[in-house]
């Protein structure tokens, strides 16, 4: 099962709801004018336009696991309590990552650079949000194919830097999913550069 | 007409054609255990499956798909199983064994698991090999025909039925998965699977798995009326839902029997069941429908083309089309270059440009010579398959290349063009053919270009009379008028209209033609090529090779569709007026004073007039001072005070920041030096922390800061520790802020302060950034902002003061 398998384009559609929160925007309280609307919906449609979203994902066994320790094959050891909590009906990984790619990245500069933050800000939530629906699609689509073997993933997915599971994991995750085929770099502080980039990891089960 | 197919067809013309149900969720439930490869245990345990089979077959079934559905090389290599060809034709014969000769056995193809060229990396010919692999045991078997099933991604659903097409003439279906929005995973929506896998030679086109009946009927519903076959419905016993640990479907037998024979009068002609689904949930459709007429396909041929997130349907009363003229290295020299280079950025931004300016399909040349153009189209075309959403027109001068466009392009696309010319006949006709395209019908013969609208009419009769032996029919084609140069042939433009003009409305075809050789020659061409396309669209044109970023073209063409009866309401053409009228005109300010013009300019966020507005104040004798204490600081105050209610959100914040900017500077110089001074508020140092590159938060917080009169200097971002601490000595701000996103760079922001503390200094921090809470600030000594508002208040109560109007 441990095979890499890698999307060159996450065929997805910016998800509009998400991007207006993100934003601010509350139903019913903001008010926006028609043409206000009118351009926002050009820039979204501008950052769709740079955002290419590629993605990896990796299934890996469980070699073991402690209440604080998850043993990958490779001599991979991620250590989280929380993590391990979420992975106890877990004989299997899955580790996902998914990049928006460096062209929004330097538009943001470029737009920031030159005084024109209204659409960076645009650029930069639509980006986020689009990577994070990235994710949301290797989940459905692993989902799927979990179903018919009888498994499926956990309800919640994990990502180094939040809660215990440190940042350093980071590299990890970088090496298993190779992110570097698609351009993204790790900094020596385990940041996944360009900045639109994430990881996460969701645990298999078997259904009842 | 094959045997094989005929099985299929003689049932479709007395009733529905019935398949099996699920096969995963019985085994399951006879004992499969979860974690296995169903296929290599099937063939361990053969009676099961065995008896799944017998068992649908006895409830009605039909047909029964073979258990092959992950019998592919990809699927049985983590199980350690090569030999794919002997196992399918095993579990064919296990089928066949079971339901005897009066059931049809149908071999089942489904996903790789992998993703194919240009969405994955796996190679269009390696899937099409390991697919090939994989019908051929199947053919082994003795099957009757061929289901794929559970597509996602149209490549795939492609490159699998390229290969049972090349493998054989057995009568193939088609189904794709859509998600309940109306699209598979990978976007693809109904019509567009449709117009893409009919062309390419499916038997039947639908859809299986992921939904319930009620769902399918919009899906089928949506391809009902552009079907040339017949068409396919498998769905779930309703949707999955977990319970108890298990994955669950609600439908019983006689709910499911009921709502998925209503497909029927959707237009499904064959029918069937997914997850969930029993022999008792079949037999229980079968007597549902078995006295109902199998929905026969409603047209002979379709003239629409698609890519593989859109189509286009060539119907009567649509606007015109314009196919974008740019990727063509014809007098582009970096085009050029870029393809020598193999390189395809300039491509992608080609083909982004046209689409944002409106262009329908784009026209794809690689006609540089010296370069091995099959691989270029093959490269450009897969770029261009990802990166727009427009379908592609494949145009080159030799076969080869389009052959391999059309091979590799997940869609139907448009050939551009099959002439008279004997050669081009002989070699493009079968190649169009094979992988279903649309072509452009060129009246030029050997002989060259015939100079009357009537001997082009008789080349047109001819290729078509040869295009029909390969399955064309006129909707296949689009009659190109041939445009030449009126410069030097006054003539020309009347034959080439009357041309248009007879093939629409004579022929009965779509018509098509290159604009932009009208005018060559000529000064001022964008207005020759407007006017020659209004002329050409009252003649019957259908779609014109065109530069979609000419506003005259662009212009005339929808002012063309309005007055052809062809954009319904005048839709389109009042959006391309709104569009325009919005580019740089302020909107009506009426009778307000100048103030009220400024500040409505700064609470619209209207960056073009904030700076006519501050003229036009200062003109009416306002003073300066006056006007940035009264009107401009007030009105900004404003939109944090919005902003704060949630009335404004983020981009009407900042546009609002940056025109108050706008507006400052063109104040700045008309205020007293005394005044400058005063309006410096004090100095703030922002800076995003070591290890964290994510600063769009803290540059909206310098915004909102240099607006209230604050001097901001930005270290910008992953600012180290100690850098920071030197710039506090150096500048001596009044505050410092610090910026962090995650939870691991956040600790930095401690590190900073206890740093300059060391270092006796004193000045405030304030801190904010997504995962910092004011808990946090508290604990290690610094305030808190929320967003870039709440830092300016926070700012100018640490500061002492705080701006009011």
């Amino acid at each position: 099962m441990d095979r890499l398998i890698t999307f060159e384009r996450i065929p997805i559609e910016p998800p509009l709801k998400a991007i207006y929160r993100r934003l601010g925007y509350r139903k019913g309280i903001t008010h926006i004018r028609p043409d206000e609307a009118r351009a926002l919906g050009d820039r979204i449609e501008q950052a769709r336009a740079l955002i290419c979203l590629k993605g990896a994902a990796r299934r890996l066994p469980i070699l073991s696991k402690t209440p604080r320790l998850i043993r990958l094959p490779g001599n991979h050891t991620l250590q989280s309590a929380r993590l391990a909590e979420l992975l106890a009906d877990s004989r299997e990984v899955l580790l996902l990552g998914a990049t928006a790619g460096p062209e929004v990245i330097e538009a943001i500069r470029r737009d920031t650079a030159d005084d024109n933050l209204t659409r960076a800000v645009v650029f930069d939530a639509a980006a986020s949000e689009m990577v994070d629906a990235a994710l949301d699609w290797m989940v459905t689509l692993f989902g799927r194919e979990l179903r018919r073997e009888g498994r499926r993933l956990t309800k919640s997915r994990f990502s180094c830097g939040y809660g215990d599971l440190a940042l350093e994991n980071q590299r990890i995750f970088y090496d298993l999913l190779e992110l570097g085929r698609f351009g993204v770099e790790l900094t020596e502080r385990c940041i996944l550069v360009p900045e639109k980039s994430v990881t996460a990891v969701a645990g298999i089960e078997t259904t009842g | 007409m094959a045997k094989g197919k005929r099985k299929f067809l003689d049932i479709l013309d007395r009733r529905p054609l019935l398949l099996d149900g699920a096969t995963g969720t019985e085994l399951q439930k006879r004992g499969m255990p979860p974690g296995v490869s169903p296929e290599l245990w099937c063939a361990e345990n053969p009676g099961v499956i065995a008896g799944v089979h017998r068992d649908y077959a006895r409830a009605g079934a039909d047909a029964v798909y073979t258990c092959t559905f992950g019998a592919n090389r990809f699927k049985l290599e983590p199980y350690g199983e090569a030999q794919v060809r002997s196992l399918n034709r095993r579990l064919a014969l296990i089928a066949r064994q079971a339901v005897g000769g009066n059931t049809l056995v149908v071999g089942d193809i489904g996903p790789t698991g992998r993703f194919i060229r240009p969405f994955g990396e796996l190679d269009f010919e390696e899937a099409v090999g390991a697919f090939k692999e994989q019908v051929r045991g199947l053919l082994d078997g003795g099957v009757d025909g061929f289901v794929i099933e559970t597509m996602m991604d149209i490549q795939e659903a492609r490159a699998a039925l390229i290969a049972v097409r090349e493998s054989c003439d057995l009568f193939t279906m088609v189904t794709m998965t859509f998600e309940r929005d109306g699209r598979t995973l990978n976007g693809t929506d109904p019509l567009t699977a449709l117009v893409t896998l009919q062309a390419l030679g499916a038997g039947a086109v639908g859809c299986n798995c992921s939904t319930g009946p009620d769902d399918m009927a919009r899906f089928v519903g949506a391809m009902r009326p552009f079907a040339t076959v017949p068409l396919v419905a498998k769905p779930n016993a309703g949707m999955p839902r977990s319970s108890g640990g298990a994955t669950v479907y609600d439908m019983d037998a006689a709910e499911f029997a009921r709502r998925a024979g209503a497909l029927v009068g959707a237009g499904a002609a064959i029918l069937g069941g997914c997850c969930g689904t029993t022999p008792e949930h079949l037999a229980a459709l079968r007597k549902a429908v078995s006295r109902k007429k199998a929905p026969a396909p409603l047209r002979r041929s379709l003239a629409a083309l698609s890519s593989a997130r859109r189509s286009l349907v060539f119907e009567p009363g649509r606007p015109l089309v314009v196919i974008g003229e740019g990727i063509n290295p014809t007098g582009k020299k970096a085009l050029q270059e870029e393809l020598r280079e193999g390189k395809t950025a300039l491509v992608r931004r080609m083909a982004r440009d046209q689409e944002a300016a409106g262009a329908d399909l784009l026209d794809v040349n690689v006609g540089v010579p010296g370069i091995d153009q099959e691989k270029a189209m093959q490269e450009v075309v897969l770029t261009l398959a990802a990166a727009t959403e427009l379908p592609l027109v494949i145009d080159s001068a030799k076969t080869e290349p389009i052959e391999r466009a059309l091979r590799v392009y997940p869609g139907r696309a448009l050939i551009n063009s099959i002439s008279g010319e004997k050669e081009k006949l002989r070699r493009l006709l079968p190649v169009a053919a094979k992988y279903g395209a649309m072509f452009i019908l060129l009246p030029l013969t050997d002989r060259g270009i015939p100079g009357t609208a009537e001997k082009r009419a008789d080349v047109v009769r001819t290729v078509l009379r040869e295009a029909r032996r390969h399955g064309f029919t006129r909707d296949d084609v689009l009659v190109d008028g041939i445009v030449m140069t009126a410069a030097s042939n006054p003539s020309a433009p009347g034959e080439t209209l009357r041309t248009v003009r007879w093939a629409a409305e004579t022929f009965g075809a779509r018509t098509v033609v290159g604009l932009s050789n009208v005018s060559f020659g000529l000064p001022e061409r964008r207005w020759v090529n407007a006017a020659f396309l209004a002329m050409a669209s009252a003649s019957g044109l259908t779609a014109a090779i065109a530069n979609p970023a000419s506003e005259e073209l662009m212009f005339v063409k929808r002012a063309a569709d309005v007055l052809g009866g062809r954009d319904r309401d005048a839709a389109a053409w009042i959006a391309q007026c709104a569009r325009a009228g919005e580019t740089g005109k302020p909107r009506p300010a009426g009778a307000l004073t100048p103030e009220q013009k400024l500040r409505e300019a700064i609470l619209d966020g209207n960056r073009e007039a904030v700076g006519g507005c501050v003229a036009e104040a200062l003109a009416a004798g306002l003073d300066a001072e006056a006007l940035a204490r009264e009107v401009m600081i007030p009105s900004i105050v404003e939109v944090g005070e919005r902003f704060g209610r949630k009335e404004y959100f983020l981009p009407q914040l900042i546009a609002s920041g940056e025109t108050m900017k706008l507006g400052m500077e063109a104040l700045e110089p008309f205020l007293q030096a005394s005044s400058r001074e005063a309006a410096g508020r004090g100095t703030i140092l922002l800076a995003t922390v070591k290890g964290d590159v994510h600063d769009i938060g803290k540059n909206i917080v310098a915004l909102m800061l240099r607006n209230h009169g604050y001097r901001v200097v930005d270290l910008g971002k992953d600012v180290a520790s100690e850098r920071i601490v030197r710039e506090i000595r150096k500048h001596k701000p009044d505050a410092v802020g610090l910026s962090a996103l995650m939870t691991t760079t956040m600790t930095r922001m401690k590190e900073v302060i206890e740093l300059a503390r060391g270092q006796g200094q004193s000045c405030p921090f304030i801190v904010g950034g997504a995962v910092v809470t004011r808990a946090y600030a508290e604990a290690i000594g610094a305030a808190y902002a929320r967003d870039g508002v709440e830092a300016v208040q926070v700012i100018q109560n640490m500061t002492g003061e705080r701006l009011k109007p």
